[in-house]
Order: C-alpha cells, then structure tokens, then sequence
C-alpha cells in the first residue's frame, strides 16, 4: 500500500509525559510540601507503571493547581498511599479531579472533609465504581448547594450505611429538588436535622433491601401461578404519605420501602408473604366492583373477606402458604372493641379455624364464611358477606376512622386494588381522599404503560451541567487526520478528513439494564451460546504422522494396505488441539441522525434497537473474556468526524460503560471510510492474532459537505480493503429493509449481513458473532 | 437369531400420554423413519423399548456423542491373528438382521457422521459400505429411530435441514398431572398421594421455564424424589435433594424454589 494512506498523528493538546515532571516542578516551589511530598512520592510510585502514574499526578496537579490549599494535597496524597492497595492509581486520579471540582464549587474546607471521607466511603460502598457515583454526587452538591458539602462529607458514614451510591445520588438530587433556592433548609436537609432527609434515606435503605430480594421474589411468584409479576419498590416523594401497605393497581405490585415494626429478621418472610398475597389477587380476583353507595366501613370489610377468600383458594391449591401466612396474624381477644381491633381479629378467625374468639360478630362472620365453602369461586361472596358485616357493625356503633385505618394483618394489600371508582368517586369518596388519590395517581401512571422504561422518566444527572472542555477548540482535541478517496480526480487526498474525540455525558445505565431485562430469551440463548464457545473446543487432528493417540481408522487403513501389498500411508497417528480465543473485536456504531427515526409504532428508535444488540453483544463479549472496544462515529463535514469511545480495550464493561451508550444521541452524519481507518488504527495496538472490527449502520454513508453520495461509498470500500490487507477483518451489519443499500459493495458479500428487520438486531448480531468467531 | 441379545425380555412400564404408540404402530407399518423429540426424562428412551416389546423387535440403541465416526457406526475391519477380519457396526447389524435401531442424542453427532443414515431413510434403504465394497439392503423388519433434544440447540449443534425432513417426528412433553402422578407412583414405589405432591412441585418448577430455569424438573427427577420418599426421606428433604440442587446453582432461584416447594406442602 503507497505510504500516504498510513494515517498521521496530529496531536494538539495533551498532557501526557509531563504531568509528573510538572508536578514535581510545583512542588519544588513550595517549601511547606516539598518535604512530605518526597516520602509520599516514593511510596506510591513504587511497584506502578508509568501511565497509571502519569494520571496520577495529573489529578494531583490539578488539586494543586486549582488553589485547594496545602493540607487539600496533603490528605490527597496520604490518602493515597493508604489506599493503593484498594483503589488503583487511575480511580484516585478520577477523585482528585473530582475532589478539583468540588474545590471550584465549595472551597478548600470542603473539599478536605471530602477527601478525609474517602475512607469510609470506600468501606461502606466496597467497589471503585461506587466511589465514582459517589463522587459525582459530591460534585453536584458542591456546584448547586456548595454549603453543604462539608455536612454531607462528615456524615459519610451515617449516609452511607442506608443506601449504595446510586441512593446516594438520588439523596442529593432529593435534597436539591425540595430545598430550592433556600439555603437554610437545605443546610438542616443535609446535616440529617430536616425529617425529610431521614424519611429519604430510610426509603433507600427500603428500596435496597427491597432490589436485593427483588429476583427472588418475581421467581417465587412465577414459580406459584405461572405469570411473572410486575413488582415495584414504592417511592412515596417526602411530604406525601408514605404508602404501610403492599398496593395492587393495574395489575403492577408495589411494595412499600419501610415495614416499621417488623424486626429485620422476618423481613425476607414478610415480602415473601406480601407477593404471595399480592399475586394470589392477582391471579383470583378477577373482578373489580363498582363503589356505588357503599360506607368505607362497608367496603373495608368487603377488603377482609375478599382477601380471606383469595387466601382459601390459594392455600386449596398451596397448602404451605399457610405456614408462610400465619405469623403475622397475631390478634388476640380483648376488652376493648375498636373497629381495628375487632377487623383483625375477624381476619384472623376467617384464617385460622383454630382460633377462639367469644365475640359474636367474629362468630357471625365466621359462620357466614363457612357457610359459603363450596362457593368460594364466586368473587360476590365477599360483595354479600362483607356488605352484611359492614351493616352490623355500623350498628354497633364502633369508631372507625376510614383515614388512619391500615390493613392488618401486614401482609396484606391495603385493598384498594378492588375497587372500581368509577365517575362518581368524587361524591362518594372523600373519607378515603388521600388513599383514593394516591392509587389514582399511581394507577393512571402504570395503566398506560406498565413498561415503561426508566429512561424516559429520569434524565440523566449530569445532563445539564456545564460542559468541561479541554480543548480551545470547542470541536474536540484531534485525534488524528485520514486521507480520502476523491472520485472524480481518481487519488486519494492525504490529510482530508480529521477525526475528533468527542465526549460523551455518562446517561443513565439501569435504561440498559431495564432494555435487557425484557428480552430473556435472547440473554439466555447468548448465554448458552457463550457457554458452548467458552470450553474451547476440543478438536481432534486425525491422520498426523505424529501424535499422542493412534487414529483408528488410519491404522486399519495402513494395516490394510500392508496386506494388500500397497504402500501403506504412515499417518496413523491422532491429537487433540484445544482452539485457543484470540480474537479481539471492535465494535463501531453509526449514530448518526436517521437513527432517530422510529421503528415501531411505541416509538423505539433505530438507535434504540442498535443500543439495545450492542448492549447483548457486550454482555456476551465480556463474559468470554474476549478483548472488544465500542466507538461511536458521526460526521458534520470532513473537518469534524466525532468519535466516541464508549469502551476501550482494557476497560472492564460495568455500569459506567453501559451509562454512556445509555446517552448516545442521533446526529449528524456518517463518514463510513474515516471511522473506519479510525477504528483500523486503533486496533493495530491490541495483540491479538486476530482482529476484528464489526460495523452496524443503519444507511448510506453521507455527509454534509460531500455531494455525490458514491463518493463516500467508494471511500469506505478502499478503507475496507486496506484493512483486510493489514490483517484486519471488517464485518459490516446494514440495518436495510428495502434490500438495495450498498453495504455489499463498501464490505463485500460475503463480509457483509443485511438486517431486513430490525426487531432481528439483537438475536443476529449476536449469532453472527458467534459465526465469527469460530473461525 | 443372531440379535438374541438385544431382545426386550420382560415388558416395559409405560403409561401413554397421547395416541404416540398408535403413531409409532402406523409409522413401523411403513417402516417409516421416526424422531423423538422432548426434553430430558420424558420417557423418550421407556418408549422406544415398549414399542420394540410391543412389536417383538430387537432395539440396538447407540448413544451419539461428539468424537463418533462413520465407523463407528457402519463398521470397521478389525485385525485379528489369522487377518484382517470386517466387524459390523450396530447400525449395520440392525440394517442386516431386521432391528430398530434408535439413535440416542443424535446431534451429539457431528454431522459428517450423521449423513451415513441417509441412504437408509429414503426409498432406497440400503447401507452403502463402502470399505468393505458391499451394498447392504435393509431387512424389511428394520426401522431407524432417533432422538434429540431440540431445546439445547447452539448455533453449532443442530441437525441439517435434510437430515430432519426424512422423519416422521413425534413430540414428547411432560403428561398430564394425573398421568404423570400415576407414572410416578408405579415407577418409584410411593403412594398416590405424594407422587401428586411430587408432581405439583414440578409444575411450579416448569413456570420458571425461561424465567431463571434452563428447564423444569423432568418426571425423572420426580421418580428419584419418589424413591427416596419410599426409602424413608421426608418429602421436602427428598424434593431437595432430587429436584432443587441438580436443577440449579444460582441461589436465587434455589431460594425461591424452595419456597415454592415449601408452599406446596
């Protein structure tokens, strides 16, 4: 190949290689550090690499650069030599530049409480990349609250104990939204003094608890009625009410953060016991009834039958489930009648036919239950016996106050899943006016879409803040400038195009998550897929003149022929080959602006069908241990070819990962042949026998300073063949439902896939992966 | 009869689910090839030894696996003192003296193995051997049955398209609760009762079919739970130990099934 298309390197901006000397300069000139620095120096360079230990110094430079103050690097620095064994140089790097920020926002003072937090942080959270969330949640605070960082850093400990870093952040963002503009109260939220900062905490405790049982418990209720619930942790935002009981609303589950007065012990049995309830209406309660005229003592009483009926019916099918049940029917008889206390109690006698109870309403309603045994199909059962007792017992005269009545026992749903509202609700209902409101709300929320992904509901946390450049150029540093194939003039232009680092703001991973989660299916056929290329498969070489084991059929061969006085072949012999992996693969995601458009009527983008198959394609890539990158390309003219690294090779796929193809935005256009001499360049440094690097557009290559479309098609199909010819493989994917793309004729037929249906993404990217690697 | 040792003495237990002996019958009627296809433990294997009881046939089964070869099923000459002497393979002496021959697993198989079936499966029915240069006819009493498992495919294991249309398919799948019950209780030795206890836990298992489960515990697994009930073992210890433990590791899904298990008893 002529030396022009060998790409040049233009580098502007970059620190590397000085960032030690630098600091070293800064240091030499300030008399109070010089002489902790050179112990602390020692200690920490000893044993690292130079590149882990050029980020090092960059963070520490900037600490000191941006006017933190002595002790500010001091405790940097100690910090950092204690912790080099459990956070590696590069994560301390990210905190100083971090622990930078906060300085800009909040000042030294609280940028040294922060850095003397680190500590505990790191016991509580376990894992760098909680530290990075952490920090982030520092940051915010510093840049929108500045006051009360220092308050936030000495309670660390006390914080962190309720909630991981992402309840972490979702406490500053809390404490932020209710607070303001107003100084004071924020001040009180974040010193834990406000009963709203607690009440935030506890429902993140709550919620962690809740998530870590969470797969467990939609197994539990598979496994029982066949239909996997929709399970939620209910959020009550603070000021509201926190919702004491389970609640069931078009047909999604929430469960409340907090069951205060049940000891932590009983918790795993006390949610179990609260889905197995939940799912049992579900599944048996088939009709909702209408309100009409009835008095809320009515319809709670209606509440305890219906639910002591579903209960009769599941523990016909699951006997067990009333060893799960009845712990926490605990009502006793009593002196005093109170309509709480007598409903619990006729719960109670309504489950357990052991129980002894003199009362005689509880008797009456006992044996209007009984009665109905062979009926206990017919959901009006409750409607009856539950009208009749709400009659009597409005008769009776008993205090019942509809607003601060709970179901008990705890367990239970707080009922309001039964009923319709309907029109008239508001005439009839404004005893239960806060309850009724909030299953409303809660309702309308889940009734139009009871999937709905969390990225449309929470914008990422960074999304507005200021942007932080690094360059003068607001463009993005250069990376490296390509030549270009010029149609008309038939050579190649040297220096054509610039490629462009661009950045890309971390969005919100658990989208990726949430994505993946609905289609368990794919996952696990990927699963066993990855399985099956893991074990390395075994080949048996047959017929070598050399081996450990005699191949059969060759030695019968040559026997054979031996006899038969022919010249027998002397390979007889067999061995095994244990294929190794080698393979290292580089995925490239066309992002630009045709991706917006929507593939289905719920308004999934193309995009988001592409995020989604790479997203599966990672997962699988990561559990092979296959080395693999992810970049992003969009063009605005040759000038301006933005690349973004979404992973790099010796990166670990985790959650910051999956947090930033969560934020890939549609834009701009696709220069296919520059991102793809781009993508060759960067891939030369991986060692690896093979490589790869597997392209997934959606269109045409274009852009905006390029008229003739062929041009750009031609470009990509000499950059496609330069590759090849230095070893590296390219793959092409072209979402193409009309068949006629020129995906062919930039990839060749053979290295190229078309996608007719997009839906298809995910599942064939993935087999194709598999197809490739194998060769 | 040379193949007197492949004769099913004594009858088989097994219960029908569906009219799959009645199938079977009208496919042997033709001698028409047939597949078994189920998930593991669903009597795939029981049924094939019936039927070859039922019909008075000798059963020549062959368990596939990955380093099978050709030879390994035609046969192969083998070196004794006074020469080289040719040594049919199980497939050929069921082709030569009229057995069903039933190929277990068959996509174990590589598939430059499992192409030497395919003159048997067509109109021709001869077995070409090459090595020893002879054609054998198939007996008129041959027929050749295979099985698999269709739900484990990869992307790497899957029988070729023209392998699969030569055979009649018959679906194998988990019986009706009754049935099921029934089956385990004459199998293991334990009463009614607990074989219909046995079987509930297994339905519940089966709804996590994809939802955290590769499988559902297959009647096998009820049949061992069975036994050790027989032998004195509690009836959720026994369910632990047969069904929970073997069906999974992730302990999340353990957990949760022994819930389930614990809600039906």
């Amino acid at each position: 190949m002529t030396p022009r298309s060998r790409a040049q390197f233009q580098v502007i901006e970059t620190e590397q290689g000085r960032a030690v000397t630098r600091l070293h300069q800064l240091i030499r000139q300030r008399d109070t550090l010089r002489g902790e620095f050179r112990g602390h120096w020692d200690a920490i360079s000893a044993g690292t690499d130079d590149a882990d230990l050029e980020r090092w110094a960059a963070g520490a430079l900037e600490l000191a650069l941006v006017n933190a103050g002595p002790e500010c690097q001091l405790a940097f620095w100690r910090i950092s030599v204690d912790l080099k064994s459990a956070l590696q140089l590069r994560e301390l790097a990210d905190f100083a530049h971090a622990a930078a920020d906060i300085c800009r926002g909040a000042g030294s003072k609280a940028t040294l409480a922060c850095l003397q937090a680190l500590p505990n942080a790191l016991r509580r959270l376990g894992r760098a990349s909680e530290i990075v969330l952490w920090s982030r949640g520092l940051v915010r605070l510093a840049r929108e609250g500045p006051e009360s960082v220092a308050a936030v850093a000495c309670r660390t400990d006390m914080i962190l104990q309720a909630c991981d870093s992402s309840g972490f952040e979702n406490f500053v963002a809390s404490g932020l939204k209710y607070t303001r503009g107003d100084r004071v109260r924020r001040r009180a939220f974040f010193t834990l003094e406000d009963r709203l900062a607690t009440q935030v905490l506890e429902q993140s405790a709550g919620a962690l608890i809740f998530s870590r049982n969470e797969r467990v418990l939609k197994a539990f209720a598979t496994a029982l009625w066949g239909r996997p619930p929709v399970l939620r942790g209910a959020i009550a935002p603070p000021g509201m009410q926190l919702p004491r009981r389970v609640n069931i609303a078009g047909g999604v589950v929430r469960m409340p953060p907090v069951f205060s007065g049940t000891p932590k012990g009983m918790l795993p049995q006390l949610f179990r016991a609260c889905v197995a309830h939940a799912t049992a209406h579900i599944a048996l309660t088939r009709t909702r009834f209408p309100i009409g005229s009835l008095k809320p003592l009515q319809m709670a009483l209606i509440g305890l039958v219906e639910d002591a009926r579903v209960e009769m019916l599941a523990m016909r099918a699951f006997p067990g489930l009333r060893r799960l049940w009845a712990p926490f029917h605990v009502a006793e008889p009593t002196e005093v009648i109170t309509a709480p206390t007598l409903l619990a109690r006729l719960a109670r006698a309504l489950f357990d036919p052991d129980y002894a109870d003199p009362d005689g309403f509880i008797k009456k309603g006992r044996a209007l239950f009984a009665a109905e045994r062979e009926r206990l199909d017919d959901v009006s059962v409750s409607r009856q016996i539950g009208g009749l007792l709400g009659n009597d017992l409005g008769q009776m005269r008993v205090q019942f106050n509809a607003r601060t009545y709970v179901v008990e026992p705890v367990y239970r749903d707080d009922g309001l899943g039964l009923w319709d509202f309907g029109e008239q609700a508001q005439a009839e209902t404004d005893i239960f006016e806060l309850m009724v409101d909030a299953a409303r709300f809660e309702r309308r929320d889940d009734a139009d879409n009871p999937d709905r992904r969390r990225n449309e509901v929470e914008p990422a946390p960074d999304a507005v803040g200021r942007a932080r450049e690094r360059a003068p150029d607001e463009r993005g540093p250069v990376l490296a400038t390509y030549p270009e194939w010029d149609c008309d003039a038939g050579i190649e232009r040297p220096d054509w195009t610039t490629v462009r680092a661009a950045s890309l703001w971390p969005g919100d991973a658990g989208a990726i998550d949430a994505a993946l989660d609905n289609i368990p299916a794919l996952r696990a056929r990927i699963r066993r897929l990855v399985r099956g290329a893991k074990i390395g498969r075994h080949e048996r070489l047959k017929r070598r003149s050399d081996g450990p084991d005699l191949d059969l059929d060759a030695a019968l061969d040559a026997a054979v022929a031996l006899r038969a006085a022919e010249l027998p072949d002397d390979r007889v012999f067999r061995t095994m080959a244990r294929r190794q992996r080698d393979l290292s693969v580089m995925i490239l995601l066309d992002t630009s602006e045709s991706t917006r458009d929507p593939v289905m009527p719920s308004g999934t983008s193309v995009l988001d069908v592409e995020r989604l198959a790479v997203a599966a394609l990672a997962e699988a890539l990561a559990a092979l241990n296959d080395p693999f990158a992810l970049r992003a390309f969009a063009s605005a003219g040759r000038e301006d070819v933005r690349v973004f690294c979404l992973k790099d090779f010796g990166e670990p796929y985790g959650a910051a990962v999956k947090a930033r193809l969560a934020h890939l935005e549609p834009q701009l256009s696709t220069r296919l042949g520059t991102a793809l001499r781009h993508a060759g360049t960067e891939i030369a440094y991986v060692r690896s026998h093979r490589k790869l690097i597997l392209v997934l557009t959606d269109g045409e290559p274009s852009d905006i300073d390029v008229v003739d479309p062929r041009d750009l098609v031609e470009d990509a199909r000499r950059a496609v063949i330069s590759l090849r010819e230095r070893g590296t493989d390219v793959f092409g994917v072209t979402l193409d439902p009309s068949g006629a793309g020129s995906g062919a004729a930039v990839f060749g037929r053979s290295q190229h896939m078309p996608v007719r249906r997009l839906e298809d993404l995910p599942s064939r990217l993935a087999e194709l992966y598999f197809r490739l690697a194998r060769r | 009869m040379r193949l007197e040792a492949y004769r099913i003495q004594s009858e088989p237990y097994y219960l029908p689910v569906a009219a799959e002996v009645a199938l079977f019958e009208a496919a042997y009627a033709s001698r028409l090839p047939v597949m078994l296809k189920g998930p593991t433990g669903c009597g795939k294997t029981r049924f094939i030894e019936y039927l070859a009881w039922r019909l008075d046939r000798p059963l020549i089964t062959v368990a596939a696996h990955e380093d099978m070869t050709a030879a390994d099923l035609a046969g192969r000459y083998l070196l004794a003192p006074e020469g080289t002497v040719w040594h049919d393979g199980p497939l050929t002496l069921a082709v030569r003296y009229g057995a069903i021959c039933y190929l277990d697993e068959i996509v174990e198989a590589r598939q430059d193995t499992t192409v030497v079936i395919h003159p048997l499966t067509d109109a021709r029915r001869m077995l070409p051997l090459e090595k020893k240069n002879e054609l054998v006819a198939a007996h008129p009493d041959f027929q050749l049955v295979i099985s698999y498992n269709p739900g484990y495919q990869s992307a790497v294991k899957d029988l070729k398209e023209s392998t699969k249309q030569r055979f009649v398919g018959i679906d194998f799948g988990y019986p009706a609760p009754d049935i099921e019950a029934e089956i385990v209780s004459r199998e293991s030795g334990a009463d009614r009762k607990t074989a219909r206890q046995l079987v509930d836990i297994a339905l519940r298992s089966r709804n996590l079919r994809g939802q955290g489960l590769e499988e559902g515990a297959s009647t096998r697994m009820l049949i061992h739970a069975g036994r050790l009930v027989a032998a004195g073992l509690g009836l959720e210890a026994a369910s632990r130990a047969s069904i929970v433990l073997p069906i999974t590791d992730d302990l999340d899904m353990r957990e949760a099934l022994t819930a389930a298990v614990a809600a039906c008893l």
